[in-house]
């Protein structure tokens, strides 16, 4: 029970504080904390539960980047009943990331007062998984099969997909992807939807690598950057300093994190100690890959590129997502990142 | 303390008989799963599903605590509430016949889509967990108690009466003693809600608790660790329940008389 | 509250007498609804120190009588009711003014033998612990001696009763009235509760009123004997009982107790009668 009653006795420590406060400043004897001062509170909510997709925040936060750069940062879970723009546009969290370029341009063409100071995940951070002895071998064999994908945007990515090489998406059968990849792994679907860096593992871990067969939407001219960095439009006007600070420090993390990679897992399975280690460390390396891919290579993480997110956006007008254009610069403002050196961003 | 020693030996013999139960059902899933040959992510082996929380026993040690301090948190406060409002309720029908609807209302609304809202207003606190605790809790306590005083013998009513009672009389000597049945029925209903309120709660982006345990293990497919966390939820409920029932047979020993 | 009213019956007060009266009732109706008249025009005065024993056949009003001299009911207008020579403008005035003993012994379970016989001076405003030890000494008298902290469940129905009269005594009203304490009993248990009434009443010397179905009953405890009419109620008959005190269980089979009783059953057959004739006499 001790455990559990800390934050009570926290509370009442903050009370007996706030109470101290008072009476010391109406006797002129408080001598406020410097820390308080300087500090700016803030808080980051994550796209998804703890794990190492988020690997460089949680070394940050530990190593006390973003408390150097004068951020009191609260880094705050996502889950499947949240969604990151609705608590960052309600004031409830300064910092998010939110799904992708396709919810975040959704979103801003909803007149939700956003705007992403950085991108994480260049490329479509997840693939189409069919079985090497399966009937699926090309994209041309989708026709007429049972193909499971995500409907909260992923399921644009396949359209895109079947559009591209011509296919009809009403010859094949799209079935909504819950959280599981049990229906592909006992044959009941043909091909399912799989984050790189998460249900791929499963896949690889029950079916086997070499017996999979991957389809990667690049590889099909579609691309969605996903895991957008967003704040509302007031901060970013208003606060511009500390989107720089947090993302010199979120860099910061990402960098330290890749390069001890044994205690970045260990900071991230402090916060979700059920976690799989296996799985964490493959996630990190494949998230920070998905990180440094295409243009970041040159540009450096976070980079907002244009070219790819104004194709996801004309994909997305087309199929009726948008109401109306969104121009990318309303939605996606790199300046905050142009002022780091690129050094400092370069992987 | 005698009470707390009663309290003791009603939970072992509880215990105990549960344990008997406990064992065989055991023994059949083992049989089950090793002989039957179920696919571990039907039905994983117990041995796995404890090899599961001796991974990281601190996390379900911490998340256990937690989450018994949000349900109790809240469930003490949505008894209370629930109590009170159902007197205020009975005393006054004005505020019944305006405030009940209201209250009707404010059930329909799913505890996911209250969930969301109440992170918004509270963040990720304790708080934010009792407050659905609480919103589980209050209203079949309301309910029953006023059940319960509606159900209060008239004759017995006369009797206070004529003795001369008034209305606060009335009430303290007669009516809430005699709803007490009613109330516990709803406070251990109220128990099981809150805990199910608290685990929903957090499943809105907290860090820690029974909840967390549940999304984490259902995301990244880990099916022994997601039983272990169903039996952790099993066993904080029925600790909940037993607590509950063995306070009722303090307070309502006089029940089969009614 | 007094939306209807009885046909009015003429009323036979005799107003002759100039001794004080503890309760007087004169004119007394109620009425629920156009059909439904449970009294009508009753009058009954009640003397200090008296045991009165109403008698009647079923659904005459008795319970009704009584809930209104307790202050539960309000009689129609123009029923007039005093108490301790002053007037009563309305019944209510009368809660907490009489001793109130239901059919039901009405024993909260949750409260032990002496809890509950403390209950209703507890809410006079005694004191708990004042109230207790009142009580403690009074259980002997009551056949409770040792119960004191046994529950409601554990006690047979005679011992029930017992505690519901302890707790209609202790709340020390000058006007007892008793609904059929003893209808549920056994005959034996009844016997015995009855003859030990007579001695807890004649050593308290508190007035009574006491309803009964069964007319030996009556007889054997009271000093007067008040038959009432079928529905709507008033007094049909008032019988004095002209046996000698303390009465002994063979009273029963003494000519003059027969002779009275034989009176009684008389009467009571009549009214019976009226009360199974196919049209309701419901003062229409």
């Amino acid at each position: 029970m001790i455990l559990s009653l800390l934050p009570l006795i926290k509370k009442r420590g903050l009370l007996v504080a706030m109470l101290t406060v008072v009476l010391g400043s109406t006797l002129m004897v408080s001598a406020p904390s410097v820390n308080a001062q300087e500090l700016t509170e803030a808080s980051l909510r994550l796209k998804w539960l703890p794990q190492a997709q988020f690997a460089g925040y949680y070394y940050a936060h530990a190593k006390g980047y973003y408390r150097e750069e004068g951020i009191d940062l609260t880094l705050n879970p996502g889950g499947p009943n949240l969604v990151a723009e609705n608590l960052v546009a309600s004031g409830a969290d300064t910092f998010g990331i939110s799904g992708g370029s396709d919810s975040l341009l959704a979103a801003v063409d909803k007149g939700m007062p956003l705007v992403s100071v950085g991108v994480s995940h260049q490329i479509t951070p997840f693939v189409f998984v069919s079985r090497k002895d399966g009937p699926v071998k090309t994209l041309q064999d989708f026709k007429g099969k049972k193909a499971m994908v995500w409907f909260t945007g992923g399921n644009y990515v396949l359209f895109g997909m079947l559009n591209n090489a011509g296919i009809d998406r009403s010859e094949l059968t799209i079935l909504p992807q819950q959280s599981s990849v049990t229906p592909f792994i006992n044959g009941d679907v043909d091909v399912i939807a799989a984050m790189s860096f998460n249900e791929l593992y499963t896949i690889k871990q029950q079916i086997g690598e070499d017996k999979l067969r991957l389809f990667k939407s690049e590889d099909f001219g579609m691309t969605f950057p996903r895991d957008t960095l967003i704040v509302t439009k007031k901060t970013a006007q208003e606060k511009p300093e500390l989107v720089k600070a947090f993302l010199r420090a979120s860099i910061r993390g990402w960098h330290d994190a890749m390069a001890n990679p044994k205690e970045a897992i260990d900071l991230v399975m402090q916060a979700a100690p059920t976690l799989n280690r296996e799985h964490q460390e493959f996630m990190m390396q494949e998230s920070y890959r998905l990180m440094t891919a295409g243009k970041a290579k040159t540009e450096g993480i976070y980079w907002i590129d244009e070219a790819s997110l104004k194709s996801a956006h004309d994909f997305l007008l087309k199929n009726k997502v948008l109401s109306k254009p969104v121009p990318i610069a309303t939605a996606f403002d790199g300046s905050f990142l142009k002022s780091i050196p690129i050094e400092l961003r370069n992987p | 303390m005698n009470v707390a020693r009663d309290l003791l030996k009603h939970l072992c013999e509880a215990l105990l008989r549960g344990a008997l139960t406990v064992l065989t059902m055991a023994v059949v899933w083992e049989l089950v799963v090793r002989v039957g040959g179920v696919p571990s992510y039907y039905l994983p082996s117990l041995v796995d599903v404890l090899a599961a929380v001796t991974v990281a026993p601190g996390a379900y040690v911490d998340s256990a605590l937690r989450t018994i301090a949000e349900t109790v948190l809240g469930f003490a406060g949505g008894a209370v509430f629930g109590v009170l409002i159902g007197v205020a309720f009975f005393q006054w029908k004005a505020l019944r016949d305006y405030l009940f609807p209201m209250f009707v209302i404010s059930q329909t609304i799913p505890v996911i889509a209250f969930g969301a809202v109440v992170v918004l207003w509270f963040g990720n606190t304790l708080w934010a967990k009792a407050v659905i605790a609480f919103y589980m809790t209050f209203f079949p306590v309301t309910v029953n108690t006023l059940q319960g005083l509606n159900a209060v013998d008239p004759r017995q009513v006369a009797l206070l009466r004529s003795f001369g009672a008034n209305a606060w009389q009335l009430l303290t000597r007669l009516r809430l003693p005699a709803a007490l049945p009613q109330i516990f029925v709803a406070l251990k209903l109220g128990a099981t809600l809150s805990l199910l309120g608290a685990i929903a709660g957090e499943w809105f982006g907290d860090s820690v608790g029974v909840g967390v345990l549940l999304l984490h293990a259902m995301y990244n497919e880990q099916i022994p660790a997601l039983w272990a966390a169903i039996f952790l939820a099993g066993a904080i409920g029925t600790l909940l329940y037993a607590v509950m029932s063995y306070i009722e047979t303090r307070f309502v020993f006089w029940r089969d008389e009614l | 509250m007094d939306m209807y009213t009885c046909d009015s019956m003429p009323s036979s007060r005799s107003e002759g007498s100039a001794r004080s009266k503890l309760l007087s009732l004169a004119g007394m109706s109620k009425s629920y609804s156009p059909t439904v008249c449970a009294l009508n025009g009753l009058d009954l005065s009640i003397e200090p120190g008296e045991f009165i024993t109403v008698v009647g056949p079923s659904g005459c009003g008795k319970s009704t009588l009584f809930n209104i001299v307790a202050g539960l009911e309000e009689p129609d207008a123009g029923s007039e009711i005093r108490f301790l020579n002053k007037p009563v403008n309305k019944a209510s005035e009368l809660l907490g003014q009489v001793s109130f003993m239901p059919q039901r012994d009405l024993l909260l379970p949750w409260r032990t033998v002496i809890d509950n016989a403390i209950l209703a001076i507890e809410l006079e405003g005694k004191r708990r612990a004042d109230a207790r030890r009142i009580a403690l000494d009074m259980l002997p008298e009551f056949g409770l001696a040792g119960f004191e902290n046994q529950y409601p469940n554990q006690l047979s129905g005679g011992m029930r009763q017992r505690v519901a009269l302890m707790r209609t005594f202790l709340f020390g009203r000058d006007l007892m009235l008793l609904d059929e304490p003893f209808g549920a009993l056994d005959a034996l248990t009844r016997t015995m509760m009855q003859r030990w009434l007579l001695d807890v009443w004649q050593k308290h010397r508190r007035t009574i009123m006491f309803i009964t179905h069964d007319v030996e009953e009556a007889l054997f405890l009271g000093d007067r004997v008040l038959v009432m009419t079928a529905r709507p109620g008033r007094i049909k008959l008032e019988l004095p009982v002209t046996l000698d005190r303390p009465r002994e269980p063979d009273i029963v089979t003494s000519p003059e107790f027969i002779r009275l009783k034989r009176e009684l059953l008389i009467a009571i057959e009549e009214e019976s009668r009226k009360s199974f004739a196919p049209t309701p006499s419901a003062g229409h």
